[in-house]
């Protein structure tokens, strides 16, 4: 008796969370066993078990792959080109008072506005095609790249910049040794905020003025009361984002080796 | 003999911005002997540190001259090393890492600089924490790779900023004697800042008692105690005279400014 | 202070006003000498301009305003309402968190907004549908950075107030709440950012009325000035609310509040 009673003070918190989960789940497969739904709402209610089966039809016809294709391009797309840019933004921010006090007010009112304003304004330029989705998601997730990147290079201590410049470095060196090691946790930060922010992007591009992608299966679907297919593509999104966020996670952890004090997730 | 190292006449002024400018240095003249241990007290702010970057080359001075062995210093060099208060390890490399730092930036070869950086990680007295991260570190073993860091390139001059202030008393005084010994060992010019004046005594050849804001030389007191000097000897008269003598001198400095 | 002091001092707005001037400027020239412009696809600051003021003294733009805004307020109260209990009663008892917490995180990393043209034909394109996307997507700042901001608060000080005496609700009231503060405040800047989002989302798919429709109309009929109009009022909102927050959180928080939790 003991042995399950250590087990389960160890696996705690694992148990209960997924738990919780699971009876959810559960509760959801048996409501319609257990009360009848008016007609209006039965409309819209499924259950896990048929968004499951659904989700195994639209794989074994083929229709979920296209589409998640074009979806997962568009999110590579802009993300790429969100770190290309980024990355060096928040660099030369961080290091150029001058360029800083420039480009500031642009970076805070751009971020601060919900990106996807810009939806319509990027249809009418760049059409139903890819590239609108492309560039939606790339102005969502330039901002906690470069933000967080400006963060990073300007948090570096400055004891360390003086040691490295002791030894005769250069600035390009000092950059090298210095700036970019400190920086790397806030950039991995910014990394996952983008991610998310990205897949968003993606998500809302398509389901406007789009004829692919999984952002239009879903949005096609909901119109003509397909909830399974709905709840299926969000399901895939889910799995996405999270398969992203946690392996970002484990990146950022291991970085983390060095320091003594992980939160720096603030 | 031209001494190692000539400061003439230096002067500082800081102007931050927001805010009044700020005299650090004023036509300080001070030099230094080849091998020789000199200490630099006086009261906080007084400038020995903006000094020590004035010699390291960090900071240019606004007036006068500041040469080693001749030349004028004009920027950071190999020939002179200097020891942070606050260690400055860069915490993500390892303790190796850190200490071939400075040949590395040099284009050093790989195998050749850790070579090096090992042989000064056992004279530090850190053998088999060469994998090691800072943050695993107490402070006396941080400051030993500061140590082995600054030596590595083999400078001339050695430039110690209040190296030992944050260590507790008794690490404080054990680093105090491997100091020395290291010093005998590989007798560089060592210019050593700080606060106390038992160190200060305890440790060099000559004292020299900087004046408060803005600072100048002040006293220069020679130290004629016996090498190699032993903690017995910082509990005897003698010791106690110049401490008394240094305090003298300083304690003009700490009250009236 | 000379002019030279003044410069250093409040050189960070100074450029960064120079910086719009000069590029509003830079806008306008290059597309009435430089480059002929398609109206369809283009637009310059002074067309904007004629817009804006037509716009202001119109209509339009403040009913939609007021749409918008009240579909907002009611989905963001609820978020503040169901949100910060429940984070405060996930950080104060582990249990709760060990069981919400991984649902909870599943969920924020999930784009709910995939289930916005779902809720809005389940709830109508009134403000129903976009009351309950705001709150789906803002709650989740709150509940975290309310959890947060109860396990950040000091256990010496409840310590203290047991000492003397005081029961539960005591805690909460006197010690955790109040510590929890700045905490609250962060969660509200991400969460109006969120929220936003979700009525800009919602009015795009099935809307007639409010901001975030009428942007999108201007731009299906190839208005672009009156669009940017609509983008530059909610950009000022959003900016505005988002900087009286940072300001809040300055005063309120002894730390730089910086980037997001999770």
């Amino acid at each position: 008796m003991t042995g399950l009673a250590n087990f389960y003070r160890e696996k705690e918190a694992y148990l209960l969370g997924i738990g919780f989960i699971v009876f959810l789940l559960a509760l959801w497969q048996c409501v319609p066993l257990l009360i009848t739904l008016p007609r209006g709402y039965a409309l819209f209610f499924t259950t896990p078990s048929r968004i499951a089966a659904t989700f195994y039809r639209l794989l074994v016809e083929g229709q979920i792959q296209e589409h998640f294709y074009v979806s997962v391009a568009a999110f590579l797309s802009g993300l790429g080109i969100a770190i290309a840019v980024g990355l060096p933004f928040g660099i030369v921010m961080g290091r150029s008072r001058t360029l800083d006090a420039l480009s500031d007010p642009y970076v805070t009112a751009l971020n601060a506005t919900p990106r996807l304003v810009w939806l319509p304004l990027f249809i009418l330029w760049f059409g139903i095609g890819i590239w609108s989705k492309v560039m939606i998601v790339f102005v969502g997730a330039v901002f906690p790249l470069l933000i967080n990147t400006y963060a990073g290079v300007k948090n570096v201590d400055r004891v360390l910049v003086n040691v490295v410049r002791s030894f005769g470095a250069n600035e390009w060196q000092v950059m090298k040794v210095v700036v970019l090691p400190n920086s790397l946790p806030y950039i991995i930060v910014g990394l996952r905020l983008a991610i998310g922010r990205a897949i968003l992007g993606v998500v809302v591009g398509e389901f406007f003025g789009s004829s692919k992608g999984l952002g239009f299966m879903i949005a096609s679907a909901a119109s003509n009361y397909k909830v399974d297919v709905v709840f299926a593509g969000v399901a895939i999104f889910m799995g996405l984002s999270l398969i992203l966020t946690l392996s970002v996670k484990k990146l950022e952890n291991s970085l983390a080796r060095w320091r003594p004090e992980t939160a720096k997730t603030f | 003999m031209v001494p190692c190292i000539q400061a003439r006449d230096i002067s500082l002024t800081f102007k931050p911005k927001n805010r009044d400018s700020v005299t650090a240095l004023k036509e300080l003249t001070l030099d230094v002997a080849k091998g020789e241990f000199v200490s630099l007290v006086g009261p906080s702010g007084c400038g020995k540190s903006t000094f020590l970057n004035v010699l390291l080359g960090l900071l240019k001075p606004d007036g006068g001259e500041i040469r080693l062995n001749g030349k004028q210093i004009t920027g950071p060099g190999q020939e002179r090393a200097m020891v942070f208060q606050e260690f400055g390890l860069l915490p993500w490399r390892t303790v190796l890492a850190n200490v071939e730092l400075g040949l590395e930036l040099k284009g050093v070869q790989a195998l050749v600089r850790r070579e090096r950086a090992m042989e000064l990680i056992k004279m530090a007295g850190l053998a088999g924490f060469a994998s090691h991260y800072p943050h695993e570190l107490s402070g006396g073993m941080k400051q030993r790779v500061g140590l082995a860091r600054a030596l590595v390139t083999d400078p001339e001059v050695l430039l110690m900023d209040e190296p030992f202030a944050a260590l507790d008393a008794q690490t404080r005084d054990l680093m105090q004697m491997e100091l020395l010994q290291i010093w005998d060992r590989t007798k560089k010019t060592v210019v050593f800042v700080t606060h106390s004046i038992e160190e200060a005594a305890y440790l060099s050849d000559r004292v020299i008692v900087i004046s408060a804001r803005p600072g100048r030389a002040k006293d220069v007191m020679k130290i004629a105690l016996p090498r190699p000097r032993d903690y017995e000897m910082r509990l005897s008269a003698e010791f106690n005279d110049i401490k008394a003598r240094i305090w003298a001198s300083l304690k003009e400095e700490l009250v009236t400014k | 202070m000379g002019l030279k002091e003044e410069y250093h001092e409040y050189h960070r707005p100074i450029l960064g006003m120079a910086s719009v001037i000069g590029l509003i400027l830079l806008w306008e020239l290059t597309l009435t000498y430089l480059i002929p412009v398609d109206p369809f696809f283009f637009t310059k600051p002074s067309l904007i301009g004629t817009a804006f003021r037509e716009q202001l003294f119109g209509e339009r733009l403040w009913r939609d305003l007021a749409i918008s805004s009240r579909a907002f307020i009611w989905g963001f109260s609820l978020s503040v309402i169901v949100g910060i209990p429940l984070g405060a009663v996930m950080g104060w008892r582990r249990r709760v968190e060990y069981t919400l917490d991984p649902l909870l995180t599943a969920l924020y990393a999930s784009p709910l907004v995939a289930l916005a043209p779902l809720l809005i034909i389940f709830f109508g394109v009134g403000l129903l549908g976009k009351a309950v996307l705001v709150f789906l997507l803002a709650v989740f700042p709150f509940i975290f950075n309310t959890s947060a901001g109860v396990k950040a608060a000091d256990p010496l000080l409840i310590n203290v107030v047991r000492s003397f005496g005081g029961k539960e609700l005591d805690l909460y009231l006197k010690v955790i709440l109040p510590s929890t503060f700045p905490y609250i405040v962060a969660g509200a800047r991400l969460a109006i950012g969120r929220g936003l989002v979700g009525i800009i989302v919602g009015e795009f798919y099935a809307a007639s009325e409010g901001i975030g429709f009428a942007i999108q109309n201007y731009g299906d009929t190839y208005r672009l000035p009156d669009m940017f109009v609509g983008i530059i009022v909610l950009s000022a909102i959003a900016v505005a609310l988002t900087e009286l927050l940072r300001k809040a959180e300055l005063m309120v928080a002894p730390w730089r509040a910086g980037e997001e939790i999770r």
